[in-house]
């Protein structure tokens, strides 16, 4: 339970900062030992939308773990607030890349899983309140194993939402979303960023999700996992997807990911 | 119930087990009812045969039984073997009659019921909670397990002489015997249920600050309470049989004791009956567990053949 102070140097609206973070996953009988992340330092300004894309493995799922508190073991500094981050707590929300329902409670009492200690009526309140969000008014008496993919990641969602945390981190949290349901469920999150005030941090694949919703995209590289390339966007929200602007970014971030037009198009001739 | 109610019920009838516990009733997020009402138009035809699977399952459960009681009273009927090894059905119920009426096979019946309720739910209830402290702390584990690991390895009913000596051979010695039987399977597979909740899970709860407390009780418990009744049920089996069989070597009443009395008096149709007796409620016992594990586990959804 050490408390360490950043420098004064810091600005004042700065809320995570991680600073020369390396994670190294020691070898084990038949595995050698990997490097999940290098000497990664990001500062996260209160209220900032953050995402980060990379190539599978790269360490971003590691990376959020450690915000969360939930991996402890690492070399380099992190702070939530100044303070540094010493365990998971309810003020950090999760959502994991595997929605982690817990099968033996209804829906419902997912959603509530964080509110024990508020009275009844109000936990009911909020459980409604949150399935209605995520388009879940009817399953609260479900199973998850009643759910599809989709649906058990919107009511993470809502579980993660329901104890209004100081920051959300959210790996993937829309990755088994159909093109509709998806473009729906990231208006609903940017409404909730906007009217929350809350940091949030999301992992994602989906290049231009990254782009719709965040002040900041964080591309990371594998092998050791660094940060590539971060990319600020300056856009007026609710955002244009068809805005040149918009395109533009997108392309110059698909180009970094790896995805050069001429190679993916050279199968095809 | 959504409105589709009418026609709801008629697809249940395809799928005959208890999973309509909670169905959710309205419709998905996209708006698209999830059943298709065409269809549904035409089995509301079929709707008589809606009870076809179960009835089909009970035919499939009760064939082989039957197919022996046939088997039994043929093998008497034409006298194919002697009656002394195989007595008539009919001279069976007698006996049931005889033993229910002049016997008293209803206060033998209590006692070892009474028994294998005592035995049992002490052997349970230590075997949950010492499964469960040593599942929650390797100090009680480094403690206890050697000894328990030992014990373990001699059988119970070696344990019989022994506890006949220092108790007796009255109700408190084989109900120690029958809570020694249980205590086994019920702490080992406490502990392994315990042991095998997925650090995932593990890691919500501590995501939403739960204390020990909270944490055993909405996600260590229910995680391992699939392994606990399988201690329970595999304890409850042992249990009746080592009854019966503590009886047999050493009481004065209680079924097994008509058991060794009628076999030393050659009543082979008393023998029958009372063999039938303890199955039958071996096969309740189990029935009744099984029940209670269908309506805690109801979250859980295996495979159903
Ligand atoms: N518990 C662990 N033990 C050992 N190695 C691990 C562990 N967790 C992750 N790794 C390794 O660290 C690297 C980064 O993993 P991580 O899960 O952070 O990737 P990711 O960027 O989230 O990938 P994806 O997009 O596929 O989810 C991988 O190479 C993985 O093998
Ligand atoms: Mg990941």
């Amino acid at each position: 339970m050490t408390v360490t102070p950043t420098t004064m140097t810091a600005t004042p609206t700065i809320d995570v900062e991680t600073r020369g973070l390396t994670k190294i996953f020691a070898a084990r009988h038949g595995t050698a030992r990997i490097t999940a992340l290098e000497n990664v330092s990001l500062a996260i300004r209160r209220g900032e939308f953050v995402s980060i894309v990379g190539a599978s493995g790269c360490g971003k799922t590691t990376f959020l773990r450690i915000l969360a508190g939930l991996e402890t073991e690492y070399e380099g500094s992190i702070t939530l607030d100044g303070l540094r981050i010493d365990g998971p707590g309810p003020d950090k929300g999760v959502v994991f890349q595997d929605h982690r329902l817990l099968p033996w409670l209804t829906v419902g009492e997912n959603i509530g899983f964080g509110l024990l200690d508020l009275p009844k009526t109000e936990q009911r309140e909020r459980i409604r309140k949150y399935l209605r969000l995520v388009g879940l008014q009817g399953f609260e008496r479900a199973w998850p194993a009643q759910l599809s993919g989709g649906m058990a990641q919107r009511a993470a969602i809502a579980r993660a939402l329901v104890s209004k945390p100081r920051i959300l981190l959210l790996d993937e949290p829309l990755g088994a979303l159909d093109a509709l349901t998806r473009v729906y469920m990231q208006r609903e999150l940017e409404k909730i960023w906007t009217r929350e005030k809350i940091t949030m941090v999301m992992v994602t694949h989906d290049v231009e999700e990254a782009l719709y919703l965040s002040d900041t995209v964080v591309l990371m590289s594998a092998r050791p996992g660094r940060i590539k390339k971060i990319t600020p966007v300056h856009l007026a929200r609710p955002r244009d997807r068809e805005n040149p602007v918009f395109q533009n970014l997108k392309k110059e971030l698909l180009v970094e990911f790896g995805l050069r037009a001429k190679s993916l198009f050279s199968y095809e001739i | 119930m959504s409105t589709a109610t009418d026609t709801t019920d008629t697809t249940d009838a395809t799928d005959d087990d208890a999973n309509a516990t909670t169905a959710p009733s309205s419709p998905s997020f996209g708006g698209r009812s999830r059943r298709n009402l065409p269809r549904l138009r035409h089995l509301r035809r079929l709707r008589h045969l809606r009870n076809l699977p179960r009835l089909r399952r009970l035919a499939l459960q009760s064939l082989l039984p039957v197919a022996l009681l046939i088997a039994w009273y043929l093998l008497t009927r034409f006298a194919l073997v002697e009656r002394i090894f195989l007595p008539t059905p009919a001279s069976v119920g007698e006996a049931f009659v005889k033993l229910l009426l002049t016997d008293n096979l209803l206060n033998d019946f209590q006692i070892s019921a009474i028994t294998v309720l005592k035995g049992f739910g002490a052997g349970a209830g230590i075997g949950l909670v010492v499964g469960m402290a040593t599942g929650l702390s390797r100090t009680v584990e480094d403690l206890l397990g050697p000894l328990l690991n030992g014990i373990r390895q001699v059988p119970t009913l070696a344990w019989l002489p022994l506890i006949i000596l220092w108790m007796g051979a009255g109700d408190l010695g084989k109900t120690v015997l029958i809570a020694k039987a249980v205590f086994f399977p019920v702490f080992l597979n406490t502990l392994q249920g315990i042991r095998g909740t997925p650090r995932e899970y593990i890691e919500v709860g501590r995501i939403f600050d739960y204390g020990r407390l909270r944490l055993l009780r909405r996600i260590v418990l229910p995680s391992a309470l699939p392994g606990i009744f399988v201690g329970l049920r595999f304890g409850a089996g042992i249990s009746w049989t080592v009854l019966i069989v503590a009886e047999m070597l050493g009481a004065r009443r209680g079924l097994g004791f008509l058991i060794m009395r009628a076999q030393e008096l050659l009543h082979s149709d008393q023998l029958f009956m009372l063999i039938v007796i303890i199955g039958v409620v071996g096969f309740a016992i189990d029935a009744g567990l099984r029940r209670i594990e269908a309506r805690l586990l109801r979250w859980k959804r295996g495979f159903e053949g």
